[in-house]
């Protein structure tokens, strides 16, 4: 009996092939979004699980208060560890963690390595990294030792055992004392080289500030979580704690303890890496789901329609016997038929799209994740679901039909059923509307983002990282670099521009009196203003004759640093720019105010331009900022890299350029805009595919009425104005519905930003008109066919 | 075998009711050959739907092989036609989408014979009819009268006890209607019981009993 189902569904597929196509096509689209979608939500719930101990680590941050401001680290000083584990039972091992990049050479292989981690000694036992060369209990337990993954034994020793061989990382030689496995994709921790925590510089001495270091610590009970985080704050808050962290007044220092497996979507502070967020991971289930329910709207909707030349076969099987189960039976699995074919090639489409994904998310997957149990069981399930779903109400109907009623006068659906039908196409119209808006001011606050002035000039600014020999010979090489030609300025800071980290605190005194201020600081070398073609509101830049108030003689008794200052901050002193000019403030020492600048966006265009107070000093100096000119950038940075090669010998040419660090801030951003192009994308094809199919359909079912109208007279224009009208209005519907949910949501979408683009309603109206449009062409492409089609020959075939 | 007391059809329009069957009186024995005759709208199709069960009336009796089809519900009636009564249409109702030999096949799976058994029937009647050379073949690729054939086969392919034919002449040339009824001819010494609905005298002719309908009515 099945064959016999299953040939006479092949057949059908075969027969009315524009169908087929749709319905095919439709549903492969939407199950593949599902299925990487499926993947990508997995690697988030699973995010850090592979740890064996991954329900008993947690992770420390800290929360300190101090002038008047409460701050919040994942970052902790290099005390909390030992000391913790000192003074509670409960707490089995710690480990510090810090990630950054050094230059590693093995022979005359010489790479800067960004991911360098230096842990404490029972990392292997904490974390399950699997050691697949030596031994997990010594591979950290002397200095001189480096752990590399499997890809960077590969890279620096090809075939070659990598095991006891000896690397120079830093400058320091280092044997090779295991090899590990590659960090799985869902870590948070991902590194290529392990080498012991102590080899960093300044860490031996034990104490509470000097946040810099990320410490996990491994718990002998998972459930003794919230007792331990009051104990450590009762700890905490010990007067012998307090004086030792020269805690005073109402300042506070306390910890929090994360689940390790909670950081990477639930956690507000990144760690090692940006976290994941809840949020997106609903967001992409929502399309999903929105995209599958379009294509299952599209089988729904083609397949009732399609049954009018069904109903032959129908009746006749029932004539001959079937039941009423029977037939429900074949229409089912007809439906299955054709999503399971759907679903073998949304898997092949989902192998081709990976690196695309990859892209959208931003994450690592390889085509080899498909092949898991999880993915292609849930596949199968969804495949059985969506089948019962979208062929549900066409076999209910073509199963209850009448025989006599079917052989007598063919078969139609009445009333309810069209309900049905409208409404589905509402729904469709709705969310595709609904993605096409809430996409356009996505991108419109994109574009915005990207050609807003932040008040200084991102293009053409080459960043060059600065490492500790260089500062020694500072000026030369800064001089060197000023000579290149094409070079048009020179300037170093702590920080780029686009995102300043720095807190600091100042007091400022006047004839008001005493203002104490929390801002951001930058330490800046000379010309910074004019390098990055920022504007002065008042006063001038830093130059070279202001070095000489810095006196270091005497201990620095007499001191001067010089300040610029940011509007903001000058407007929040009660100052004008003109007023601030050679007032005094104090950061840690005391100074003149020489310059004012106009207020620049120094953070993400998320958050309001708070104050800012950039001072002159070379011993900060991170990164050189090169402003080169527009044409010829290529011979320049060549230029550039012969220069360095002949004074940085020891550093490898790395650079970056600064408007895209100021891109990558809004990565997530750049994400959510590509993901809801092509979902909107995806959306209005699929739609329109459904509608095209659907107008095919009706057009041939009111060849009859069409045939007679143009004998009476009707135009070709007022025909295809007459079916496609019905189509038209329940668009015009959709966008009803759509147009204020997209409105809430862009608008919610927006909130987040302190430099946004209204919501305008001309958004609304182009996509109105363009969903408009794009229905008509569909529709009328039909009903334009069948009214130029000699009326003489459709009456006939009635 | 069939015996119809007082069956009245009618449908509602507006106030108005209009009669399909009035006071339809009938007995059909075992073996019979019985051509129906009326002008368009006479309630021919109407008359014979209702003898298959395919359609239902309103008032009167209706005892088929001592079974009261009156009193069975729709599941037991479906078993009924499904076991005894063979169809034939006049659009012959192929199904286009199934190939000849699975078109004959079909009303078998549905009475759940097994597979190996189907296979042999099915074989059996093709010869029996000689269409073996185009078992193969689609609907759409017969001329009309191989399509009635198949139609045919397919009807009798349960052995069904009653065949039921709604005009199976009605679209064919009059070579190839001639041949259908000769073939019914042949099944109706072989002992099926027949019931035909035809405009044509000449096919009429061939039963062995005429009733004639005229508005719903056996004309006397």
């Amino acid at each position: 009996m099945f064959k016999n189902y299953f040939k006479t569904a092949l057949r059908n597929l075969r027969k009315n092939k524009l169908y087929s196509i749709i319905n095919i096509f439709g549903l492969t689209v939407g199950l593949a979004a599902c299925l990487l979608i499926g993947i990508y939500i997995n690697n988030e719930l699973n995010y850090d699980k592979f740890n064996s101990n991954a329900d008993r680590i947690v992770r420390v941050t800290m929360e300190f208060k101090q002038a008047e401001t409460v701050n919040k680290v994942a970052t902790t000083g290099t005390k909390v560890g030992p000391q913790f584990k000192r003074t509670f039972p409960v707490i089995e091992d710690y480990v510090r963690t810090y990630i950054g990049s050094s230059i590693v050479k093995y022979e005359t292989k010489i790479f800067d390595e960004p991911r360098v981690l230096y842990a404490d000694d029972p990392f292997f036992k904490i974390f399950s990294f699997k050691i697949i060369e030596g031994d997990a209990a010594t591979a950290l337990d002397a200095p001189g030792k480096v752990v590399l993954t499997k890809s960077m034994a590969e890279k620096y020793f090809g075939k070659e055992d990598a095991l006891n061989k000896t690397l120079n990382v830093s400058g320091k030689d280092m044997i090779v004392s295991a090899v590990c496995q590659d960090a799985p994709q869902n870590s948070q921790l991902k590194f290529d080289f392990v080498t012991q925590f102590l080899n960093l510089n300044n860490v031996k001495e034990e104490n509470w500030w000097t946040a810099n270091w990320v410490t996990y610590l491994l718990l002998r009970d998972k459930n003794s979580i919230p007792q331990l985080e009051q104990q450590v704050n009762n700890y905490m808050q010990t007067p012998a704690v307090r004086a030792e962290a020269r805690l005073d007044g109402s300042n506070y220092l306390s910890y929090h303890l994360e689940p390790l497996t909670s950081v990477h979507l639930h956690s507000s502070l990144a760690g090692f890496e940006p976290n994941g967020s809840i949020t997106y991971v609903y967001l992409f289930l929502m399309i999903a789901l929105l995209i599958l329910i379009i294509a299952c709207a599209n089988y729904t909707n083609l397949a009732t329609a399609q049954s009018t030349g069904r109903s032959g076969e129908i009746g006749m099987r029932k004539v001959m016997g079937a039941t009423k189960k029977q037939v429900f039976t074949q229409f089912i699995g007809e439906s299955f038929v054709i999503t399971f074919i759907a679903a073998l090639l949304a898997f092949l489409l989902s192998m081709l799209l990976i690196p695309y994904f990859n892209n959208i998310t931003g994450t690592q997957f390889v085509v080899k994740v498909l092949f898991q149990p999880v993915p292609v069981v849930s596949l199968f399930v969804f495949c059985i679901l969506v089948s019962f779903f979208a062929g549900l109400y066409p076999a209910l109907v073509l199963s209850g039909t009448q025989i006599i009623g079917v052989l007598k006068k063919g078969f139609t659906f009445t009333g309810g059923n069209n309900l049905l039908r409208k409404g589905l196409i509402v729904v469709q119209f709705s969310i595709s509307i609904f993605l096409i808006i809430y996409t356009v001011v996505i991108l419109q606050q994109m574009n915005f983002m990207q050609t807003k002035n932040l008040g200084y000039n991102k293009n053409h600014v080459v960043v060059l990282p600065i490492g500790g020999k260089m500062k020694k010979d500072f000026q030369n090489i800064k001089e060197a670099i000023e000579k290149v030609p094409g070079v048009e300025g020179v300037t170093a800071s702590y920080e780029t521009p686009e995102f300043v980290e720095w807190g600091d605190g100042i007091t400022a005194i006047d004839e008001k009196g005493k203002h104490e201020i929390s801002l951001n600081a930058m330490p800046v070398d000379l010309d910074f203003i004019g390098t990055l073609k920022m504007q002065l509101a008042a006063g001038r830049d830093f130059q070279q004759s202001d070095f000489a108030i810095m006196d270091t003689s005497n201990d620095y008794a007499n001191y001067r640093q010089p300040f610029i200052i940011n509007e903001t901050l000058a407007k929040k002193l009660g100052w004008t720019p003109e007023q601030a000019i050679g007032k005094i403030i104090d950061k840690g020492s005391p100074g003149p105010v020489v310059g004012v600048v106009k207020d620049f966006n120094f953070s993400s265009l998320h958050n309001p331009i708070g104050p800012l107070v950039m001072f002159l000093s070379r011993d900060f100096a991170n990164n050189f900022m090169v402003r080169i000119a527009g044409n010829n950038t290529k011979t320049t940075l060549s230029n550039l890299e012969n220069v360095w090669k002949q004074r940085v010998p020891e550093r490898p040419f790395n650079f970056h350029f600064l408007d895209d660090d100021y891109n990558n801030l809004y990565q997530a951003e750049q994400r959510t805009s590509v993901l809801f192009s092509v979902a909107a994308g995806l959306a209005i094809i699929l739609a329109c595919l459904g509608l095209f199919g659907l107008a095919a359909f009706t057009t041939v079912q009111r060849t009859k009425e069409i045939g007679i109208r143009r004998v009476l007279g009707a135009t070709v224009s007022g025909i295809a104005m007459l079916v496609s009208s019905n189509f038209l209005k329940l668009v015009a519907v959709a966008i009803i519905i759509a147009a204020p949910l997209a409105w809430w949501a862009a608008n919610n979408w927006l909130q987040d930003f302190a430099f946004r683009i209204p919501v305008q309603l001309f958004v609304f109206l182009i996509a109105a008109i363009v969903t408009m449009l794009i229905a008509f062409i569909t529709v009328s492409f039909h009903s334009v066919k069948a009214a130029l089609a000699n009326p003489v020959k459709s009456l006939r075939t009635e | 075998m069939i015996e119809l007391k007082g069956i009245y059809k009618w449908v509602n329009t507006g106030n108005n009711r209009t009669f399909l069957l009035k006071d339809i009186n009938l007995t059909v024995k075992q073996g019979e050959f019985i051509s129906i005759m009326g002008p368009s709208g006479s309630g021919k199709s109407t008359l014979l739907n209702v003898i298959g069960m395919l359609d239902e009336f309103d008032e009167g009796e209706y005892i088929f092989m001592n079974e009261p089809v009156h009193k069975l519900k729709e599941k037991q009636r479906a078993a009924l036609y499904k076991q005894y009564i063979g169809f034939v249409f006049q659009a012959y109702h192929l199904i286009d989408e199934l190939t000849v030999y699975e078109n004959i096949e079909t009303p078998l799976i549905y009475q759940d014979i097994k597979s190996s058994e189907r296979k042999a029937m099915v074989a059996d009647i093709l010869d029996r009819f000689n269409i073996v050379g185009k078992k193969d073949l689609f609907p759409t690729q017969l001329s009309g009268g191989q399509q009635q054939l198949v139609g045919i086969a397919r009807a009798l392919i349960a052995n069904p006890k009653l065949l039921l034919a709604d005009e199976p002449t009605g679209n064919l040339n009059s070579k190839q209607g001639e041949e259908i009824m000769n073939l019914f001819i042949q099944l109706n010494k072989d002992g099926v019981t027949i019931i035909q609905v035809t405009h044509s005298e000449k096919n009429a002719a061939y039963g062995s009993r005429i009733i004639n309908l005229l508005d719903g009515r056996i004309e006397k």
